[in-house]
């Protein structure tokens, strides 16, 4: 596995998602609802350094506000747990 | 054996298909265009040499390896294993993550319309180089692999990463390769058309308070890789292609009326749009 891969697996791993096997020979990768199992989504491994890491932590408010991650919450309650304070603003601010 | 007067060209039935298969909605690019010339035109500095290649011609060698270069970021070929992957990639997206079954027919509408052009571009690269024709090329810029976990990342993967291909293909209709430019109005035509579709499933999420929350939070992800997908303003290859008629401005110029073309989109959409030099990998 690359470092991008592993840096995106880590990255998301931190909010609750999960990356799945390569798909399309080994190009992109399916997203997959670490609590649930279901697809959330797909990325791709031809990331710059340090991009995944900073694309996802710059998503916790969304996570933290219902405005993405998996119908069955489980994003949602992953970041309340890592950040309940900040959490709790980004529902605030995004009127959840 | 089958009556040749009475089976129709091979084009004709790929274009009666496309005929058929229009909807209020689609093609997108029907609106677009009816409005006037949605794209801005590129003129060529003037002084430049007339060169201009066909098929089977003989290239010079620097000539070969700028076009091939130019058709490797391109991408869409029938011989790129990774070009198809990615399509793949597009249905499962929209299998999982579609609001609707309207908008997942509506995928399948682009994703048939970049396979005729994975067809057309397929013929210029075996008539260019066989071996070209085959090659597995994956994406190599970012903005083809940025995560995308929402239906409006996916519009916004349309509405800026289709529209760079329509700048790209406006600049072909005046290039020195013949095959390039026969088809790019086409290309060109298409390419607008999916930039237009991810604009209306962003004008959809957008109607409403956290659809639009959510649209501005995304920009700031999508917006600085699609003014990078220009690459360097300084990039040395870029007179290169010019003095061979292989593009007619260079990478600064274009990704100037791009940014033109897409922030007054965007603001039409009571989006506030982020700093141009924010998050930039390529300047």
């Amino acid at each position: 596995m690359n470092d991008i891969v592993e840096e995106i697996r880590q990255a998301y791993a931190a909010v609750g998602i999960a990356l799945d096997q390569p798909a399309t020979y080994g190009t992109y990768y399916r997203l997959l609802c670490a609590g649930c199992g279901k697809m959330v989504g797909n990325v791709g491994d031809r990331l710059l350094p340090s991009m995944a890491r900073e694309l996802v932590a710059e998503q916790f408010d969304l996570y933290a506000a219902g405005l993405l991650g998996c119908a069955c919450g489980h994003q949602l309650a992953t970041v309340r747990r890592t950040d309940p304070a900040r959490a709790d603003a980004a529902r605030r601010r995004h009127g959840d | 054996m089958a009556d040749e007067a009475k089976t129709p060209g091979e084009m004709r039935v790929i274009d009666d298909a496309e005929q058929r298969g229009r909807t209020e909605l689609w093609p997108f690019w029907r609106r677009a265009y009816a409005q006037g010339d949605p794209l801005p035109r590129f003129v060529a500095p003037p002084g430049r040499p007339g060169h201009q290649f066909d098929e089977g011609e003989p290239l010079p060698e620097e000539y070969k390896g700028l076009l091939i270069k130019m058709l490797r970021h391109e991408g869409e070929r029938a011989g790129n294993k990774s070009f198809l992957g990615f399509m793949a990639t597009c249905l499962d997206l929209a299998e999982a993550i579609a609001p609707d079954a309207e908008a997942r027919l509506l995928k399948a509408e682009y994703l048939a319309e970049e396979l005729k052009h994975a067809i057309m571009f397929h013929r210029v690269a075996v008539g260019l180089d066989r071996d070209f024709a085959l090659r597995d090329v994956p994406y190599a810029h970012y903005a083809f692999h940025l995560p995308r976990e929402t239906w409006l990342d996916d519009a916004y993967f349309h509405f800026f990463v289709d529209l760079n291909g329509a700048f790209h293909s406006r600049d072909w209709r005046e290039s020195s390769y013949l095959p390039l430019r026969t088809m790019a109005a086409t290309v060109e035509r298409d390419e607008l058309g999916h930039s237009e579709m991810g604009y209306y499933f962003l004008a959809q999420a957008c109607a409403e308070r956290r659809g639009r929350q959510l649209a501005q939070a995304l920009l700031s992800k999508w917006y600085p890789a699609a003014l990078d997908m220009f690459g360097r303003s300084d990039s040395p290859n870029a007179p290169k292609f010019i003095q061979w008629g292989l593009k007619s401005v260079g990478n600064a110029e274009i990704r100037q009326a791009y940014k033109a073309y897409v922030d007054g989109k965007l603001a039409a959409l009571g989006l506030d749009l982020p700093d141009e030099r924010k998050r930039r990998r390529f300047l």
